[in-house]
């Protein structure tokens, strides 16, 4: 049957091409090029349609061309044309109706027609339209509008013989060769004449073949394509034209790996059937919205959401802080000060120099972060330009800086200050310089204060000693004792009874009886002293039973007639030169130092025996001074650095001071003998309590220059003095009391200034009265002063 | 036999953390660890032994205490800090595959949200604390308040600070708290007192900040966040505690129209129920009789006599002021002086009550506005171009008793026709300067700030328009014994002889010029004063017969050099005449006499000239200044080291504020020698 069919259809193509010109065969072969593959299946299934139609048409124009020869035309054309009106106006109306559907519904009017019924059909044409005549008084027709119902189209009415599966050759005896859908027969298409069977034979049309087309009866002429097509099924070649039977090779399997795998499985069956799960959940969903679950979206609107924070009573139930937290809350800025007024009084606006000294600094030294200025009005205040700044940095404190408790010094410097006595309750004390001693040549080294508190004696340079009325100021004695020596030392003996006066000069010490003004019985007692020894000295020499008799570490004699007129009664030669003298309080002994002797160093001397004793085999470091204990039998050595204190009874060491000075220059011994002080050349002078430590309790430095000279008061006046190269005495109270619980208290009290220094010399000694609040000094300028 | 310690496990060194260890125990970022630190108030800590804690490095270093980190490692923000990273990865994952609609749903859902709430109750466990801790976020806060929006400051940020400030002004005018105010060069100050704390800060003045160089947003931004924070909490506990609602009613329209305080609608408590708003300047604790007043006042519709009314009641209120504490004055001078309080809230409500204040538009209006308020002046009007909220916008308005102008005068001798003329007789035009509101007092701004400051209400006359204005002093500043005080007169502060002395210098200056001039072939007697000034010095008597003008007819006399001198002065020693000693001088009046004697005349009597006697009492006082200065070195000298040292710190600190107030007198005297010689010309 589909032969058949393709035949037919084959047939019903080729009609056209016999009406029309051969440019319409090429056009229908053309468009069946163009669209080779596509339309394909289309053409197929229209085939099924087309057959019948075609045939139809075929018979139209065959039973036209008849009805023609019959002479029934004008009704014919008559419906023809309303039919063609009728068409025209479906297009009109129903534009977007596809061309095939156009062509069926022509197919069905042309089918209707030559069906015969035209009467039918123009009864049934009759009520769709009306006719009227238009403004140009031509008729026209008002078509009905077209009711879209069942049976307004009749399209897909089968208009093809029905006669089934047989052959045609079984109605070869009839006049009609099927029937069609409505039983009503197809008449067999008129057979030709002789005379047209012989016409044809004459002009052979193109692709004759002189058989006859079962299906139609009709002769077959088969088209050049369908030529083509048999020529190559004869030669067995493939039909399609431009088929390349050995294309190029496609690799879709190659050994490639390729990112996106091909898959060759079947496309399975679930991508094709609807998903019952999805069914599910739309459902879910649908019915959600029906319930009223899911709301239609709608954004939030910004403010809504970030709504500011809630607010509460945070302290409801607040607690103080714990005790030791080790919090320091950030200090405050301090408030403003009169000058960060806009309007300040003149007087803290700057003047020019400091203007130009703020700006010229750099901003981090700056003492303050701005620069007063004054505005007369409010109006005319700027904006501080460093606001931000400052409040940045202030920021930048509160979090980075470390922050430290700090005791503020709250504290009254006047408390700080020692609780000192009134000067006026530590009276007296020597304040002003009362006398000058002139005279002498060349520095005086030493003076001493007689026991009575009457005379002053000198000793200097040029070599003499000199005793001076200390009321008067005038010299009232005087001895040269060497030519080439300095007098280094001067001491009264201290005793009141008897007036010796010991002098040092190189070597020798000389025992000196002022006699000529002395009283005579002072005199004669003082003599008694000096010449008590000379007995002793001349039974001694017995006991050195060696036979080289040992050189005595004194030389004991009677200086000269010279010194002895003037009251030298008395020498004593040592091995080296004597710097210090120093009595014990009873007047017996004496010690000497002398500080180049090595082992004869220091010196103790015995008066009453004329007795030369020299305690220390070797000493440690050089021997500077010595002075004796003034109650115990303790004898005081200071060497450059340190004291040390011997007792005598037992002969033992029994301390060793330790001042911590460079080079001690002098020391005293407090009358109560528990304190010493200590002067240095390296310009301090220092208190020490012996019961206290070997370390000093007190260092006081208040010269500029080396102290030469220190010295108690031994009259009962708690005073001390000090002598330095500056050219100052200091004077001190210097009180100590026999509690113990209680330290000394020391006060400064005067500053003693007069002296010149000369060559880097101030003050060489100085000495106290032993009773009053006098003080005499002994110049590097020549001159000796006292001091009340 | 105890285990050897070893080094660097105990004591300080274990107590102490440096920063970057810190930091690394936190696994977080430097900038992280900053804001934390910024939000819970950590701060470094100065070890005492650095050494030791750092192990024996040297390097500039700081140092946390480890418990204070330890503490910091359980602080949920931590965390808030770590989901941020996390989210910050997302979205910059996000915004690198240009997914921009992604990252924003993940700004907008996952950022987290950081809550301070509970970092407020723990840095501050009492609400006093708070309040003590406020002067840096109010400062701070109120200059955000101000600055204009960008990058690093969001305009969200700003209206925030802007209304928390407006609330906390609220409070402090209902509850009358605020004490001073200062109108310094760097912007106003201002103190108010609650419950007992003293609050100090700062207000820019309204212009534009200068916000570059290294200024770090970022920080004052974290500082900010917290900030708000805590004064959102403190202005709850405010409001609650005076019976008011927060956050109050906020009128945003009236916002945008310069509303300022007047946009926020306070409400009271009780009368939520009740559903009627009261108004917004209705305060919990109103002085009634002033209330009264100024009801009374404000029905008196005769402007003319607004002042004497206005003056009475406040007199009245001080006689009836009973409940307040009566102050105690000291009767003998030995007595101490004991502490009292020194305004009470109800002074302070009082002060402006009883008028009516019109602003100018060239005056400041914000902080007038919040001055006068929380000083009790109900009825504060403005300019229109002001902003919104005022009492009244028209100036001619009859109840108006005070106006703040700050404009140069213009001279009234132009008749003010126009306005009489056309002007109705119950409403003239009162436009300041072309007319004047009789029984109005117009005053500059100061004198609201000098008034409060005082705690009484000034001459309003010294502070009139165009007038020059008095010096605007700081309230802080307590007057310490030795510190320049320039409210006193200068003659109660300066040293002994110190005046005199100064004199001294000047005339030296002026002979030694006169002197010049002579050198220089002058004429003799060209300047009179400058030869009268010569010839005394060389001692021959100029008769100067009266010794009470002296001093007026000094300064009369170096009035025209006085400026000169004080320019080219330049160390001249004052200490030259020291050399002669008084003994000296004593011999020399001695031959004199002799003289005299010999030649037969009568000696005519020492003429006290005010230089010898200026040179008399300055030497006097350096003596005895001397004196001084022996008798402190004298005790210097038994001084321990170490208390020396103490000492000479303390005495430093002394000198230096010596000096700076002697410098302050120095130029206060030229100044009135300045001023007395421009009055005298």
């Amino acid at each position: 049957m589909a032969f058949n069919s393709k035949k037919r259809k084959v047939v019903t193509r080729d009609t056209p091409s016999e009406n029309d010109s051969d440019d319409e065969l090429a056009n229908g072969l053309l468009s069946g090029i163009l669209s080779h593959s596509e339309d394909e299946s289309d053409e197929n299934q229209e085939g099924g349609v087309d057959s019948g139609v075609s045939s139809e048409i075929e018979g139209l124009s065959d039973g036209g061309e008849e009805d023609e020869e019959d002479g029934s035309d004008t009704d014919l054309e008559g419906d023809e044309q309303d039919i063609r009106e009728q068409f025209r106006n479906l297009k009109t109306t129903d534009k977007p109706s596809s061309r095939n559907a156009v062509d069926i519904t022509l197919d069905h009017d042309l089918e209707a027609n030559t069906n015969g019924e035209m009467e039918e059909e123009g009864e049934d044409m009759k009520p769709n339209y009306t006719v009227t005549t238009d403004a140009n008084g031509n008729l026209r027709y008002i078509y009905k509008e077209i009711d879209p119902v069942y049976d307004s189209d009749d399209s897909d009415a089968e208009a093809t013989n029905t006669i089934g599966d047989i052959p045609l050759a079984f109605y070869d005896e009839y006049p009609h060769i099927g029937y069609d859908i409505n039983g009503k027969k197809i008449m067999r298409p008129a057979k030709g004449e002789a005379l047209d069977a012989l016409l044809e034979s004459i002009d052979i049309p193109k692709g004759w073949t002189g058989l006859t087309d079962p299906a139609t009866g009709k002769p077959l002429n088969l088209s050049e394509e369908e030529l083509d097509v048999l020529k190559r099924l004869t030669r067995n070649e493939v039909l399609e034209d431009g088929y390349d039977p050995y294309p190029e090779m496609v690799h879709y399997f190659s050994g490639k790996t390729e990112i996106m795998p091909l898959s060759a499985a079947p496309e399975p069956k679930r991508r094709f059937v609807p998903s019952k799960h999805e069914a599910k959940r739309v459902m879910k969903i649908v019915k959600a919205i029906r319930e009223g679950r899911i709301q239609p979206y709608k954004p939030p609107a910004e403010e809504d959401e970030e709504d500011e924070a809630v607010h509460y009573d945070v302290w409801a139930d607040e607690k103080p802080r714990p005790e030791k937290s080790m919090h320091i809350p950030a200090p405050k800025l301090p408030p403003p000060g009169y000058d960060a007024s806009y309007h300040p009084p003149p007087e803290y606006l700057p003047d020019n120099d400091e203007k130009a000294a703020w700006l010229g600094a750099d901003e981090e030294d700056r003492e303050k972060e701005y620069l007063p200025a004054n505005y007369e009005a409010l109006r005319k205040v700027p904006g501080y330009e460093r606001f931000v700044k400052e409040r940045f940095e202030r920021s930048l404190d509160l979090y980075l800086a470390p922050r430290v408790r700090r005791n503020k010094l709250n504290i009254d410097p006047e408390s700080l200050l020692p609780k000192l006595p009134n000067p006026e309750d530590l009276k007296p004390f020597p304040t002003t310089c009362s006398a000058i001693f002139r005279g002498q040549e060349g520095r005086v080294r030493s003076v001493s204060f007689d026991p009575s508190g009457i005379f002053v004696a000198s000793g200097g340079d040029d070599g003499y000693v000199r005793i001076w009325e200390l009321l008067t100021g005038r010299q009232v004695w005087n001895v040269k004792l060497s030519d080439e020596e300095a007098v280094d030392s001067v001491k009264w003996r201290p005793d009141r009874e008897a007036s010796i006066l010991a002098a040092a000069s190189g070597e020798s010490i000389y025992m000196i009886v002022p006699f000529s003004i002395l009283s005579p019985d002072m005199e004669q007692a003082s003599r008694d002293v000096l010449d008590a020894g000379w007995g002793y000295a001349a039974s001694k020499p017995s006991t050195t039973t060696n036979s080289v008799t040992k050189e005595p570490p004194g030389k004991w004699s009677r200086p000269g007639t010279r010194l002895e007129a003037k009251g030298v009664l008395l020498q004593t030669m040592v091995r080296s030169t004597v710097k210090i003298i120093n009595w014990h309080r009873k007047g017996d002994y004496f010690a000497t130092v002398s500080p180049r002797g090595q082992s004869t160093a220091v010196a103790i001397h015995t008066l009453s025996k004329h007795l030369t004793q020299l305690p220390f085999r070797r000493l440690k470091g050089i021997a500077q001074t010595a002075q004796f204990h003034p109650s115990k039998a303790i004898f005081f050595v200071a060497t450059r650095n340190t004291i040390r204190s011997y007792d005598l009874a037992k002969q033992e060491l029994v301390k060793i001071l330790q001042p911590g000075a460079k080079w001690i220059s002098s020391i005293d011994v407090h009358p109560g003998g528990d304190n010493i002080i200590v002067g240095t050349y390296d310009k301090r002078l220092l208190w020490h309590d012996l019961d206290l430590s070997t370390k000093p309790y007190k260092t006081l430095r208040f010269h500029q220059e080396a102290i030469r000279a220190v010295r108690f008061h031994q009259g009962g006046l708690p005073l001390f003095a000090d002598a330095s190269d500056d050219g100052s005495l200091q004077v001190f109270h210097g009180k100590v009391v026999g509690d113990l619980m209680e330290n000394a208290t020391i006060v400064p009290l005067k500053v003693l200034k007069g002296h010149k220094v000369k060559s880097r010399l101030g003050v060489m000694d100085v000495d106290w009265h032993p009773r009053e609040p006098w003080c005499v000094s002994a110049g590097a300028d020549g001159t000796c002063r006292l001091w009340s | 036999m105890a285990r050897i310690q070893k080094k660097g496990n105990s004591g300080a060194a274990k107590n102490y953390i440096t920063r970057t260890r810190a930091v690394k125990k936190l696994q977080i970022s430097l900038p992280d660890f900053r804001r934390l630190c910024i939000f819970k108030g950590i701060y470094p800590r100065e070890p005492r032994k650095k050494k030791k804690v750092s192990k024996g490095s040297t390097a500039a270093t700081t140092f946390y205490y480890t418990k204070d980190i330890q503490y910091l490692l359980h602080e949920p923000l931590l965390a808030k800090f770590r989901e941020h990273k996390a989210v910050a990865k997302k979205i910059a994952r996000a915004l690198g595959r240009g997914e921009a609609g992604d990252a924003a749903r993940l700004e907008k859902n996952l950022v987290p949200k950081v809550k301070l709430d509970h970092i407020i109750k723990e840095r501050y466990p009492t609400f006093v604390d708070a309040l003590r801790d406020l002067d840096d976020a109010l400062s701070m806060l109120f200059l955000f308040a101000n600055l204009p929006s960008s990058d690093y400051v969001p305009a969200k940020t700003i209206s925030l600070c802007q209304r928390l400030c407006h609330e906390f002004e609220h409070y402090v005018i209902v509850s009358h708290s605020l004490r001073k105010s200062f109108l310094s060069i760097k912007g106003i100050y201002y103190q108010a007192t609650i419950q007992g704390q003293d609050i100090l800060w700062l207000v820019p003045y309204r212009f534009v900040q200068r916000t570059g160089g290294d200024i770090d947003f970022r920080i004052m931004g974290t500082f900010v966040e917290f900030y708000t924070t805590l004064l959102g909490f403190v202005n709850y506990r405010l409001y609650t505690s005076i019976g008011l609602v927060y956050p109050p009613k906020f009128n945003a329209k009236m916002d945008e129209q310069g509303g300022e305080l007047s946009a926020f609608q306070l409400e009271g408590r009780s009368l939520i129920t009740n559903g009627t708003a009261t108004k917004s300047d209705t305060p919990a604790v109103i002085n009634p009789e002033a209330q009264a007043i100024a009801d009374k006042i404000a029905a008196q519709p005769d402007a003319e006599e607004e002042e004497e009314t206005a003056v009475a009641p406040v007199e009245a209120i001080e006689d009836e002021n009973t409940e307040g504490i009566d102050k105690f004055e000291v009767t003998a001078p030995d007595a101490d002086v004991l502490p009292q309080p020194e305004a009470s809230s109800a002074e302070v409500a009082s002060l402006f009550a009883p008028f009516t204040f019109f602003l100018s538009r060239e005056v400041p209006r914000a902080p007038l506005e919040f001055i006068l308020k929380a000083f009790g002046c109900k009825r504060v009007g403005w300019d229109g171009s002001l902003g919104d909220g005022a009492f009244t916008m028209n100036e001619s308005d009859p109840f108006i008793t005070h106006q703040i102008v700050d404009r140069p005068s213009i001279s009234t001798d132009a008749p003010d026709v126009p306005e009489t003329g056309k002007g109705s007789a119950t409403a003239p035009k009162a436009q300041w300067p072309r007319s004047t509101m009789p029984g109005r007092t117009y005053v500059q701004p100061q004198w609201v700030w000098d008034c409060l400051n005082q705690g009484k209400l000034l001459r309003p006359d010294l502070y009139a328009p165009g007038a020059e204005l008095p010096p605007h002093l700081s309230p802080w500043v307590k007057p310490k014994a030795g510190e320049y005080d320039p409210t006193r007169a200068l003659q109660e502060q300066e040293l002994e002889g110190e005046a005199e002395a100064a004199e001294d210098e000047d005339e030296d200056e002026e002979a030694a010029e006169a002197s010049d001039e002579e050198m220089g072939g002058a004429e003799h007697d060209t300047d009179g004063l400058l030869n009268r000034e010569s010839s005394v010095e060389a001692g021959e008597g100029m008769d100067v017969a009266d010794s009470d003008d002296d001093d007026s007819e000094d300064s009369e006399d170096s009035e025209g050099d006085a400026k000169d001198a004080a320019d080219e002065w330049d160390g001249f020693d004052s200490d030259a005449e020291s050399d002669i000693s008084e003994g000296e001088a004593a011999r020399l009046q001695h031959q004199r006499e002799l003289e005299a004697e010999a030649t037969g005349k009568k000696l005519e009597p020492q003429v006290e000239t005010t230089k010898s006697k200026n040179t008399a009492i300055r030497k006097k006082a350096e003596k005895k200044r001397k004196q001084e200065q022996e008798e402190r070195e004298r005790q210097k000298m038994m001084l321990s080291n170490k208390k020396r040292k103490l000492l000479k710190r303390i005495e430093y600190g002394t000198n230096k504020r010596d000096v700076e107030a002697e410098n302050l007198r120095k130029k206060r005297r030229r100044v009135e020698k300045a001023k007395a010689a421009a009055e005298a010309v």
